[in-house]
This record gives C-alpha cells, structure tokens and sequence, in this order.
C-alpha cells in the first residue's frame, strides 16, 4: 500500500468540511415539538417536585406519558426555553418566585386558563387571588410549594435567636453560612433599607447606595461565615456534620431536617425575611398544552399529593387540606408563630430588573473581596 | 470477506491515497471539531453577543463590551490572579507529592508488578469526581472521619474546622489531580537508563547527585507535561473549589459560572470571560512549556 502524508493544505481542507458538517448538525438533530404526540406531556421541574407514585397514577388513570426533565437552576431553564422559541422542548416549567416576572416579560408562559382546571377551588384561598401572581391582568401559574428564608439553627449549641444579630455574633464565628444573593436581601431590610426594590422604581442612586451598605457590611463581616453555598443540599450537609450551626436557609431544606428528627430550627427574626412561591406553569407555544391542564387538575385534585410534594421537599403546600395529613412532626415543620408569619413578605414583581442587576454585582463583589 | 464486496466498498476507499486519508483522520478530525473547536467557537461567538440567547425574531448584534468589563472592573482580577496562584500551588504540591511514587513503580517495583502497581494506585480513579470529592468531605468535616480519629484518640476536645479552607480545597485539588501528573512522570522515570544510575554510582555520586544529575534532568519531559496538564485542569475546575472551598478561596469559574446562574443572565459577560481565562491559562501553560522545556516539549 503507497504510504500517505498528510499535508498542511489536506488538513486544512479536511478539517474545513469536518467543521461545515458540525456547524450543520444542530439544525439536523434540534429538538422538534411534539406536534402529533397527543399523549405525551413534557415537564421540566425540581428533583422530588412531583412525587413518583402521582406521576404513575396519573399516567395510568390518563394515559399521558410524562417525561420529567429535572432543572437544579433557574437560569438554565430560561435561557434553555429562549433559545428554543418557538419551539419548546419541554410543556411545563417550573419557576421560582423571583423569576416569575421575568419569564413572563420575556414572553415564555402561557397564562393560565382555570376554566380548565375544574379543580382550582381545591388551591388555597390565599393563593388563588394573591397579588403577585397576577401580571398584567393574567394568571401564569399554579402556585405549588411555598416558602421563606429563615434563620435555621442548631438547636444543641444556639438558643433561640431573635434577631439576625446572631449571624455577626463573634462567638459563631466560622460557624454560618449564607446564599450571598439571598442574604443580601436580608441583611437590607437588617440595616433599613428595602430588600426588595419595590420603592426603588426610577430611584437608581438610592437603590445602588442601599446596596453597597450591604455589600460592604457582608465583606466585613466575611470573617464569620464557615461557606457561601447554592444548594438546599450543601446546607443540610453542613448542619448535619455540625460544620455551621447557623444559616440563612429556605424554610424547605430545613424543614426537611426537622422533619428527620434533627435539632434544627427555623424563625423569622424580627427584621423580617422575605417569602416566595414556585409556580407550575404551562410554556408559549407549549406542543402539549391541554395535557398540562390535566396535569395541573390532578395535582389539585387529591390533598395527598401536596402533602406527598411537602414530605419530599420540605416545602409548604399551597393545596387546601395538606396539613391534615401530616403528622406533627412534619406540621411542626412547616408552621411558624403567627407574629413570624406576619414578618414574611413576598418578593414582588416589581422592579426586578434593577434588583437583579445590582444584587448581582454585589454577590460578584462579595464574593471575590 | 468477500474479495469482490471488499473491492467494492473498503477495497474501493482505501484505494487512493485520498481515500485512505479520509477514512484514518476522519475520526480525530470529527473529534477535534465536535469536542474542542465547536464548543470553542460558539463560546466565542456568544462572547461578542449584545443578548444571548436571542429572543424569536431578534437579529444578533455584536460587541466588544463584555471584555471591556473584564478590564474596567477591578472586582474580577482578583478571582483570576487567586486562581492562578493556587493552581501554581497545587501544580507545586503534587509535582512533589508524585514523584517519589512515580519513582518508586517506575524503579523500585519489579518490572514483573509495575503494571500491578499502577493498576492499584489508579483504583480511586475509577470513581467519579464528585464521588471522590464527597469522599474529602467526609474524611474533613467536623464530624468526619478525621477529626472523629483525633477526639476518639485523645489529640483534640473540640473538632478542627478543616473543610471549607484553603487546606481542604488544596488536599482535594491533588487527590482529584495526582493522576495527570503521576502518568506522564512514570512513563518518562521508567525510560531512564538503569546501568546511568549504576556508572554514577559506581563512581561515587551519592543519591542526591544521581538525582539531581540524572533523574531530575532525564525525567523534564514526564515533569513539563505532568505540570502542563495539572496546572491547566486545575485553574479550570469548577466542582471542587464549590464544594470544598470557603469563601476566601472563590475562583475564577464561579466568578464565570455566576454570570451563567444569576438572575441577570449575562452569557455574553460569562463567555468573555471564559475565553480570558482559556487564552491567558494556555499562554502561561505553554510559556512553561517553551522555558522548562525547551522548544521540542510535547504535552504528551
């Protein structure tokens, strides 16, 4: 066989058509719609949002085939369903009240038609008509789990706090822990200012200088913190291995914990804290939207399946009848002294931009500082 | 297989010489271009990017801005410099820690069990990252296997705060790394001539002699790629420092992963900045490489 060397120009060229053929592949192998797949429903959402046993009740009393995609990000899953426009691989998402408004701004849900959810009666009343969940005159989503950001503690070595003075306590130095973004909020509404942005609106310099008063006050105080986490998971592995005895957490990790039977406990601190929702919402241009509402209505039909959602997550049900079903541990859990529910605000849908632009920043701050 | 079905197909392509050509270096080049090069360049456009992704409709407008933030804002060197000065660090440290155990197989173990040994000490490599990550996590933690050895021993009243430190994320970054540097220094040690050895021994030069005349000098290349192939794996890993580090040693990925998570979903800022790292990360990689080296260095 005549031997063969390649030369810089065959390369070259070989290398060329390889890279017009790669370019060419996205549009071969894209994700398309479901179109002729009536008996399918596509759902992006939290590990152990929807409990296994429902989704197979569901499938079987149906007929619907549900592929779950888990998300662990909200970022992820926006710019996953705007880069895919029109065409959405997935039916559902699942969206966290801070983005609520942004994916509605940006044109991704659908809003949500309760004519076809014979069931919507079922969902609490203090989520059927709560404000925020109404943008522009329209329903986007089905509240599902609610929750809060409070002061979780080890019960064995911190007694009961008041205040969110303990996380700056020299004597739990090392020993706390924090979601920097979420935490700055917080320790806003700790030094007076809104945390929220909501009185903000077209006031840029006030909203930038309460800002940097908390940034500049969590780089002094980064002496005290033990971890800067991201996920539910990495706080609970923290308290479990007593590396933090403190933290800044949402109430479902948390409640989780206690649930478990740990020495953990969760408070809002009289400077107050701010509280959120997660929606179930149906996409724009969703290929399998009237198999979503059915979805949605079997969700609400059964009370046991919120308490099954609260059990797995941690979190709050919105489904009237949960707390019934669980027992005292888990409804210990989940329940607060009613002067610390009144201290819980839900974020808000205005003004976001600004607060997500400036908090940002500061998170990038802090945490490079 | 049928000389006649064998003409007609694989017979026919490797026939010409550009039939062969095509055939041997497709594989690679499909790999080069849908592993390395694709990923690159869409990074790279994404860089210049005003919005990405682009809502339907909209048409793609371009800037240089998302590296001028780089530059206008001081807040981001310094995640970078960290990152390379405890990449330098972990190189150090396990170029270090490595050797003697790359010597060792290479040298010391039977030739008859060398293959045996490797084989054993790549055993925990079997094992994923973020399994053998979790496994630091609880060897270190307050209540972890080692601060539960040192109290159950009497050394300690109170556990030491390992995790989450600058200690912890270094530990982990070798263990998690040792591999590439441990390949590269056994392949070149093995090859080093053992009747060298003997003659200087032979006439006198002691062990630090012989190494530092002969082992270290014969064994540049196995070092220059060991260090090449660490150092770049560790300015760009992204799980570990997450995981096991404290808020003191945040590196350069988080920095660039959170214009990727944060609410305010700045890719293009992300990819800019993903591209700074790649470029100044290759260019220190490669400036060891030509210094070390010299200019016939290989990576591999």
């Amino acid at each position: 066989m005549k031997d063969f060397t390649a030369s810089r120009r065959t390369t070259l060229k070989l290398l060329g058509g390889a890279a017009a053929g790669a370019l060419g592949v996205p549009y071969i192998i894209r994700p398309r719609p479901a179109w002729a797949q009536s008996k399918v429903l596509n759902v992006t959402t939290y590990d152990k949002f929807l409990p296994a046993d429902f989704v197979e009740k569901f499938q079987k009393d149906t007929g619907i085939q549900v592929n779950i995609r888990l998300t662990d990000d909200q970022g992820k899953q926006y710019n996953l369903l705007a880069a895919e426009g029109a065409n959405p691989s997935t039916d559902m998402v699942t969206v966290a009240g801070h983005r609520y408004t942004q994916f509605i701004a940006s044109n991704l849900l659908a809003p949500l038609d309760t004519g076809k959810i014979p069931n919507w009666k079922n969902l609490n009343p203090a989520y059927q008509n709560a404000p925020w969940t109404k943008v522009n005159d329209k329903l986007w989503g089905l509240p599902i789990l609610a929750g809060y950001e409070g002061l979780a503690i080890n019960t064995n070595y911190v007694k009961d706090p008041q205040s969110w003075d303990v996380m700056f306590d020299e004597q739990y130095k090392g020993m706390t822990s924090y979601v920097v973004s979420d935490f700055m909020t917080i320790v806003m509404k700790y030094l007076g200012f809104d945390g929220d942005f909501t009185t903000y609106v077209d006031k840029p310099e006030e909203a930038q200088k309460a800002t940097n008063a908390a940034r500049d006050f969590l780089i002094k105080q980064k002496g005290m913190v033990r971890k800067y986490y991201d996920a539910g998971s990495e706080v609970q592995q923290m308290f479990l291995n007593e590396d933090i005895y403190l933290a800044q957490c949402w109430s479902g990790p948390a409640a989780k914990l206690i649930a478990e039977g740990h020495p953990i406990r969760l408070s809002v601190p009289k400077e107050g804290t701010f509280g959120f929702c997660y929606t179930l919402n149906i996409v724009n241009n969703a290929a399998n939207a009237e198999n979503a509402y059915k979805l949605l209505d079997a969700i609400l039909a059964d009370p046991a399946v919120g308490a099954s959602m609260t059990r797995q997550s941690g979190f709050a049900s919105t489904i009237s009848g949960v707390p019934e079903l669980l027992n005292d541990l888990e409804r210990a859990a989940n329940s607060l002294p009613q002067e610390q529910v009144e201290r819980i605000v839900f974020f808000s849908s205005i003004n976001r931009d600004m607060k997500n632009e400036m908090i940002d920043k500061a998170t990038a701050e802090v945490k490079a500082a | 297989m049928n000389s006649g079905l064998y003409q007609a197909t694989l017979g026919a392509a490797v026939a010409s010489q550009a039939g062969r050509l095509v055939l041997l270096a497709g594989v690679p080049l499909l790999w080069l271009v849908f592993m390395h090069i694709g990923p690159i360049y869409q990074m790279a456009k994404i860089s210049f990017l005003v919005q990405y992704p682009l809502q339907a409709g909209q048409e793609a407008s371009y800037t240089l801005a998302n590296y001028a933030i780089f530059f206008s804002e001081s807040i981001y060197f310094l995640p970078l410099i960290r990152s390379f000065i405890f990449s330098f660090a972990a190189t150090a440290v396990t170029l270090i820690v490595v050797f003697p155990v790359a010597y060792y197989v290479a040298k010391v173990v039977r030739p008859d069990r060398r293959s045996k040994a490797l084989l054993l000490l790549l055993v925990p490599f079997w094992a994923g990252e973020l399994i053998r990550t979790f496994s630091v996590i609880m060897l270190l933690a307050n209540r972890g296997a080692l601060n539960v050895l040192l109290r159950e021993l009497g050394f300690i009243d109170r556990p030491i705060p390992m995790l989450y430190t600058s200690f912890s994320l270094g530990f982990g970054l070798v263990y998690l790394i040792c591999l590439y540097m441990l390949l590269p220094l056994y392949s070149s040690i093995e090859k080093i001539p053992k009747h060298l050895l003997d003659a200087a021994a032979d006439l006198g030069a002691g062990p630090v002699t012989r190494f530092r005349r002969i082992v270290l000098p014969l064994s540049r290349d196995g070092i220059v790629s060991g260090c090449s192939l660490v150092f770049l794996t560790c300015i760009g890993v992204f799980a570990t420092p997450m995981l096991l580090g404290g808020p003191t040693t945040v590196m350069f990925p988080e920095t660039i992963s959170g214009f990727f998570h944060g609410a305010s979903d700045k890719w293009p800022v992300g990819a800019s900045f993903a591209l700074i790292m790649l470029v100044s990360a290759l260019t220190t990689a490669g400036i060891f490489m030509r210094l070390v080296g010299g200019k016939a260095t290989k990576l591999m």
